[in-house]
């Protein structure tokens, strides 16, 4: 670990990160640790429930997150999420608690008591992205800057659920934050209207012809920037574009090839960290000729 | 009197036709009143308003059967004064009146009839126990001051003005702007006739600017309002146009000589106008204007000398460079030195820093030297044509002692400069190396000094070869001492006095005196001044092969300019920090090395603020040298034996004398300036203080006064955030390669040339607005231009006001998908009435950005309006103006049209039919409204869900409007502050009544007009103008208003003068006394709410008709029910 910038967050991966997106969790690890930014993983955590959870069950979908922060708020920190999802989840039980008076708050209270946890509503939760760019800082990153990833042309996607709740309106509609660390590390960020729009999420599986579609236009609007990648900040998006990139070249007759980046992917190889620790070999549309160069 | 005789209550029961009765009993609860104490009648009546219901009561007064009456009817804000009114036509008090609301409170709110009935029970008994205990209260009336005060010049304000001065009575308009006229006077056509909106405005206009009852203020704000209806006492602040409005003829001479641009606020930014401009063509008052912020620009501000750069480098951008220095010489007599030698402090302030890089201003002034040098190097500046007597001795040649002699001779005084070496200069001379300053620059620019009148005696030393008394016996009226700093501080370490050890300044001295001091091949120099890089430098040029410098702090804390450093590495010169000498090595007496040790910066700072350094334990080293030049500070020193002037010279501890805030030594009629008053300091701080002493010994000479060194003003401009400022490269100076300076003497900056010069003045923002430069006091034949003029505060008297502050339109800014701001193809409804009016910065085409023609343009409807995340009202006008927007595309483009729409809302007199006209216009009409505006390749795509067709579409557009919602004017806060008036949640002042009273305020006296009540179109907003009018004459023809008693009183005794009262008072009417130390209450602007009432800690006060034991009643007659 390279010198502490005295950020330090109990860290929830979420199931994503476990399977589908190990790619991320270790791009993310790598990372934080060149950033001297202590990653906690939270013991014991569980499933958030994501969107599955909350058709079904709509209390159970607050109680997942709550025992998570549960555990977080025993620890006394904050707790960092990678996946949109994961954050929009643990957000809405947040929010319930910054209400004065929210009946939920109070069934989640009694529900955990019973399984011995108790939750007060003391902890923020915050996107790996958000830590960069507001703990962190732009100027703390730009120090830390070895490699220049001059020539490679991006757009940025940040997916529909990584700026709402709680994000005021501007930032909702038109976030900057991932901007603004790829202009740091010399990527050239091209200019893109879809930056909140969803990708279809879990349809992709139930509606496929609805979420292609979706993703469809995500990624036409990428070929047409002229992007070489598209940089993303949700493991569910990044698996939408990126594995159904051939289906959907198929069903619209497209040939798009465009791989599919988190963005602490590239920010590890500004920073320094080798390929194989940011695992940009996983994608199925392969980003690592695109990258090999700047390594 | 009435209320001496016993009580007898009447109750009368309104059924309020089926309102009232339908749910109420109203048999029951007559019965229920019959039975109650006091009540000697109870009778019900379908409609107790009209004239038979009113004729009922009026009968039972007149016949001596009541003397108190309870009506339980509808609320007491609909009919209360009615029945006032039926008591006092039947004779009896209006105040021995209480209302019983039992439709609003009662049958409207309740569902079931027997509990309606059941609470109306307990009203009506809750009136009557109250009604017992009423008294009579007189009405009372003030007279009204038959003026007018209108605050709003658009086209409400102006019709409400007209109206009243019509009328014959007096009026005063006050408006923000520069013109009255308002939004309606940048509208292109009206709907739905589609008049030309400023043909048919300028006629109003012009009519109130001809009516001998009007009075315009225009460029003015009300800044407070006191008094009370019928009698206001207004503040108004008119901002100072440094015009002559009589004087002026709008010739427009001003504005072509101007060179500053600035957006035209007029066209909303679309544009640029000049600093002297006038509003607009057809504006009122027809006069021209100065537009300045007001601060200083914050590179004039940080310059010591106070040099207007905005002036020079306005004037430079119009290629006037012999003006441009003859302004920089205003304040500034040794500009070619500055030029080159100047540590601009202006260009560190500079706004353009937070765009790209500062201006290069110390190199534009430079140019213009090098400029007059070139095209008329003879010119000389003018002595003055008459001398006034006075004679001044300045002791010193150096930067301060020649910039006073030149402003002294200016000011007509006979000058006399002593100087004890034998050139002139001083510093400037023998200090800084030629290299940085030739010599021919400086012979120069002492020539300058001379031409206007000054002598300059060389050789002659203060002390020495001349006293202070002797200057007094040749009859100087005044004395100025600017000796400098010279005096050489030496380091105190061992072996220091060895051979080869130099001082800075009197190697560099002996230097440009001519001669060649005698230098080893290595060459250390001890310092981080601009002295030590001038050595180090120096050195370098004389042979020496290796010279380093070695300093004891950090880079960062160097005192040198980093110019300087950077220059001096490019040339070679090794520069090591954090490294002090702890003693030097001798052989046979000369210096052959010196031993350093390594420091390290505490965290601890020191006066100076920067981190003090310390030793690092065991770190020396040692370093060869045959050469060491120290240069670690110099002090001022002065002796000199005084006998004839008064008083008395005195020092600080490092030598400096001591100066008034004058610049007046403890000697009367000696001043002192520059270095020897302030330490070691710049040459463009030596001319600052050269100005305040010069203009002190002017005054002293003439007797009057002195000035007083002010401290500078604590603001300056903030960088104009409203304005688009795009990149600009910085034009940087050439240099002689670093090759061909090394061994030579020859001027290392080049300067820039005039193309060069033009483009980098051209990139100054004038963030201060006007640059000051005069060039339109010149052009001006009528003299009608006067920058020092000041604003005005006006105090009015007047008997009513009416407000009419207006609009402005929703920022769509801060709602990022609809992409305004971000692409230069969104333009707002506003702007887009500029583009479209012929008197528009298109000159009336509609163009997109790349200057073509549209081919197809999107309307967007409800930004920012019928919308949760801003406003939830509907703008009212957008409709309109959109199907006009659509019609005028249509005419000038033949583009297609598509109108985004969530309704159409024509319901106005011939607007159904316009919008069948512009729909059979071919005009496109899509029911959703307009989602985000994206930008692709080709231009603009709006994405929308179709509502109607059901489907979600995309259409690609070159240019869209956004038809931004009607929020209240900026600063309408702040209005209904100082005016009193109260807002809705949307921000718009609330009217008395929505319904019935929409021209009304909670403040009597106060009336609406126009938008800033609501949104509402042109028709609308004239017809309240007018309205508004009416309300004030009303008042003014009956020559006095009539006020509620129903107002607070404070008993004296009780009253333990805290004051709390006054706090809680939301309409000011409680002033405190200081003679009897109590409150005491203003009736006339008393609304009798009763907020000090439950405010006063020791129940001193209270309000007629709302007494303690009258409330207590009530509740007991609720709870009796």
């Amino acid at each position: 670990m390279s010198q502490s910038s005295g950020l330090k967050y109990a860290y929830f991966p979420g199931c994503s990160l476990q399977s589908s997106a190990v790619d991320y969790n270790r791009s993310i690890l790598s990372t934080c640790t060149e950033l001297g930014i202590e990653l906690r993983e939270l013991e014991d955590w569980n499933c958030c429930g994501t969107t599955a959870v909350t058709s079904t069950n709509l209390l159970l979908s607050y109680l997942l997150p709550a025992r998570n922060l549960a555990l977080a708020e025993e620890e006394g920190l904050d707790l960092a999420v990678a996946c949109n999802s994961c954050l929009v989840t643990h957000r809405r039980v947040t929010g319930c608690f910054s209400l004065d008076i929210s009946p939920l708050a109070n069934k989640i209270r009694s529900s955990l008591h019973k399984i011995g946890r108790t939750f007060r509503g003391r902890v923020q939760v915050r996107h790996i992205l958000d830590i960069l760019a507001e703990d962190l800082g732009f100027e703390g990153l730009a120090g830390k800057v070895k490699r220049r990833l001059e020539g490679l042309k991006v757009v940025p996607y940040y997916g529909c659920q990584y700026s709402r709740p709680g994000a005021q309106l501007k930032e909702a509609e038109m976030p900057e934050s991932m901007d603004q660390i790829l202009d740091l590390l010399g990527v050239e960020v091209k200019e893109y209207s879809r930056k909140t729009k969803c990708c279809g999420g879990v349809l992709m599986t139930t509606k496929p012809e609805i979420a292609a579609a979706l993703v469809n236009e995500l990624l036409e609007e990428a070929a047409d920037r002229g992007a070489d990648a598209i940089v993303v900040t949700c493991p569910l998006c990044q698996m939408n574009l990126d594995i159904y990139q051939g289906d959907v070249n198929a069903r619209f007759g497209r040939s798009y090839n465009l791989p599919v980046v988190y963005f602490t992917q590239l920010l590890g190889i500004a920073l320094g960290v080798k390929l194989v620790e940011l695992d940009v070999h996983r994608g199925f549309v392969p980003a690592e000729p695109l990258l090999r160069k700047y390594a | 009197m009435a209320h001496s005789e016993p009580v007898r209550v009447g109750v009368y029961i309104c059924h309020c036709g089926s309102n009232i009765a339908e749910k109420v009993e109203v048999q029951e609860v007559r019965r229920y009143a019959e039975e109650m104490e006091k009540v000697v009648a109870a009778r019900d009546y379908q409609y107790m308003c009209s004239e038979p219901g009113q004729e009922i009561i009026r009968k039972d007064i007149c016949e001596g059967l009541v003397n108190r009456v309870v009506v339980a009817s509808c609320s007491p804000r609909m009919h209360e004064p009615t029945f006032r009114k039926t008591l006092f036509d039947a004779g009896l008090n209006g105040y021995l009146l209480e209302m019983a609301n039992i439709r609003e409170q009662c049958s409207w709110c309740t569902e079931e009839n027997r509990w309606a009935t059941e609470k109306a029970k307990a009203l009506v008994g809750a009136a009557v126990k109250k009604a017992v205990l009423l008294e009579p209260l007189e009405e009372r009336s003030v007279p009204v001051n038959p003026d007018t005060l209108v605050v709003g010049g658009g086209v409400a304000g102006i019709e409400a003005a007209l109206k009243v001065a019509e009328a014959g009575k007096k009026v005063y308009l006050v408006e923000r702007e520069p013109s009255i006229g308002g939004h309606m006077a940048r509208l292109d056509k009206t709907f739905p006739t589609l008049d030309c909106s400023a043909c048919i405005l300028t006629p109003k206009m012009v009519a109130l600017a001809q009516n001998e009852k009007v009075e315009l203020l225009t460029l003015s704000e009300v800044e407070e309002v006191s008094g009370y209806i019928g009698n206001f006492k207004v503040r108004v602040r008119q901002r100072t146009r440094y015009v002559d409005p009589v004087a002026c003829t709008a010739c427009g001479d001003c504005r072509d000589v101007c060179p500053v641009e600035l957006p035209d606020t007029f066209n909303h930014g679309l544009n640029n106008k000049k600093a002297v401009y006038q509003f607009f063509p057809q504006a009122i008052p027809n006069v021209f204007q100065v537009e300045k912020a007001g601060d200083p620009a914050p590179c004039r501000h940080a310059c010591p000398a106070g040099v207007n750069v905005p002036g020079y480098l306005a004037l430079i951008k119009e290629r006037k460079f012999a003006e441009a220095l003859d302004l920089v010489r205003e304040a500034l007599p040794l500009p070619a030195i500055c030029g080159r030698v100047c540590f601009h402090p202006c260009e560190e302030q500079c706004h353009r820093a937070q765009v790209d890089k500062p201006l290069a201003i110390k190199a534009l002034k430079r140019f213009l030297t090098d400029y007059e040098a070139k095209t008329s190097p003879e010119k000389k500046p003018k002595a003055p044509e008459e001398t006034n007597g006075g004679r001044v001795a300045v002791v010193g040649a150096g930067p301060a002692g020649l910039s006073a002699a030149y402003f002294l001779a200016k000011c007509g005084h006979k000058v006399t400069v002593f100087e004890k070496e034998p050139e002139p200069g001083g510093i400037l001379r023998y200090g800084i190396p030629e290299y940085r300053l030739p010599l021919e620059i400086l012979k120069h620019e002492i020539n300058q000094v001379r031409a206007v009148g000054v002598e300059i005696r060389t050789c002659v030393e203060i002390g020495r070869d001349i006293t202070l008394d002797d200057l007094h016996d040749q009859g100087y009226d005044a004395v100025l001492l600017a000796t400098g700093a010279l005096s050489e501080v030496m380091l105190e370490v061992q072996g220091a006095d060895l051979d080869g050890i130099l001082p800075a300044l009197s190697f560099l001295h002996d230097v440009r005196a001519g001669q060649r001091p005698k230098l080893g091949k290595r060459v250390a120099v001890i310092g981080g001044g601009n002295a030590a890089v001038d050595a180090a430098r120096t050195s370098l040029r004389l042979g020496a092969r290796e010279v380093k410098i070695f300093y004891r702090r950090s880079r960062l804390e160097m005192p040198a300019s980093p110019e300087e450093i950077a220059a001096a590495e490019a040339e070679g010169i090794q520069v090591e920090t954090l490294a002090n000498p702890v003693r030097f090595l001798g052989e046979k007496g000369r210096v052959v090395g010196l031993e350093l040790v390594r420091m390290r910066l505490l965290e601890e700072v020191d006066k100076s603020g920067r981190r003090i350094p310390a030793p690092v334990q065991g770190s020396n080293f040692v370093v060869e040298a045959d050469t060491v030049i120290i240069a670690i500070g110099q002090r001022p020193t002065l002796d000199l034996a005084v006998g004839k002037w008064e008083g008395e010279l005195q020092f600080d501890k490092g030598g400096r004398v001591r100066v008034n805030k004058s610049c007046q030594t403890g000697l009367k009629g000696v001043f002192a300036a520059g270095d020897l008053v302030s330490g070691p300091a710049s040459v463009v701080e030596a001319v600052g203080a050269a100005q305040w002493a010069s203009a002190a010994i002017d005054a002293y000479i003439r007797g009057e006064p002195l000035p007083v060194v002010e401290d500078r003003p604590e603001r300056t401009v903030p960088f104009p955030e409203e304005r688009e400022v795009l990149p600009l490269q910085r034009q940087e100076m050439p240099e002689l390669e670093a090759e061909k300076r090394r061994r030579s003497f020859a001027e290392v900056e080049l300067g820039l040339d005039e193309e060069q010069a033009v483009l980098e003045a051209g990139r100054c923002l004038h963030c201060a607005g006007c640059a000051e430069c005069l060039q339109c006091v010149t052009a001006c034949q009528a003299k009608a231009i006067d920058h020092a003029m000041k604003d005005e505060v006006r105090e009015l008297e007047v008997g009513s006001i009416i407000v009419a502050t207006g609009f402005d339109l929703f920022d769509p800014s801060s709602a990022p998908q609809w992409g305004y701001g971000r692409y230069p193809g969104v333009v707002t409804a506003l702007e887009f009435e500029r583009m479209v009016n012929a008197s528009g910065p298109t000159h009336g085409k509609i163009l997109c950005k790349d200057g073509k023609e549209p081919k197809a343009v999107a309307i967007l409807h409800c930004i920012g309006s019928r919308d949760k995340n801003f406003q939830e009202y509907c703008s009212r006008i957008c409709c309109m103006t959109a199907l006009k927007y659509a019609h005028l595309v249509r005419e000038k483009t033949g583009a297609e049209v598509y109108n985004f729409y969530i309704d159409i809302r024509s319901f106005g007199k011939q607007y159904e039919e316009f919008y069948q006209r512009v729909q059979e216009e071919g005009v496109h009409f899509i029911r959703g409204k307009g989602a985000e505006v994206v930008e692709t390749g080709d231009g603009l795509v709006v994405r929308a869900e179709d509502t109607l067709l059901g489907i979600f579409r995309e259409v690609s557009v070159d240019l869209v409007i956004l038809n931004a919602a009607m929020v209240p004017a900026r600063g309408a806060q702040k209005v209904a502050q100082v005016f009193g008036l109260q807002t809705g949640n949307d921000g718009f002042f609330m009217e008395t009544h929505l319904k019935l009273e929409p021209l009304k305020t909670s403040s009597d006296g106060i009336f609406l007009a126009g938008v800033c009540q609501g949104p509402k179109d042109i028709p609308d907003a004239v017809s309240q103008g007018a309205g508004a009018a009416a309300e004030a004459l009303r008042n003014i023809s009956a020559g006095k208003v009539v006020v509620s008693p129903v107002s607070a009183s404070i008993n004296k005794e009780l009253c333990s003068g805290c004051r709390v009262c006054i706090e809680a008072c939301p309409y000011r009417a409680v002033e405190y006394d200081e003679e009897e130390e109590v409150c005491t209450v203003n009736e006339v602007l008393c609304k009798g709410c009763g907020t000090c009432t439950a405010s006063c800690p020791s129940g001193a006060c209270r309000v007629a008709c709302f007494d303690t034991r009258q409330l207590m009643a009530q509740i007991e007659g609720v709870l009796a029910g």
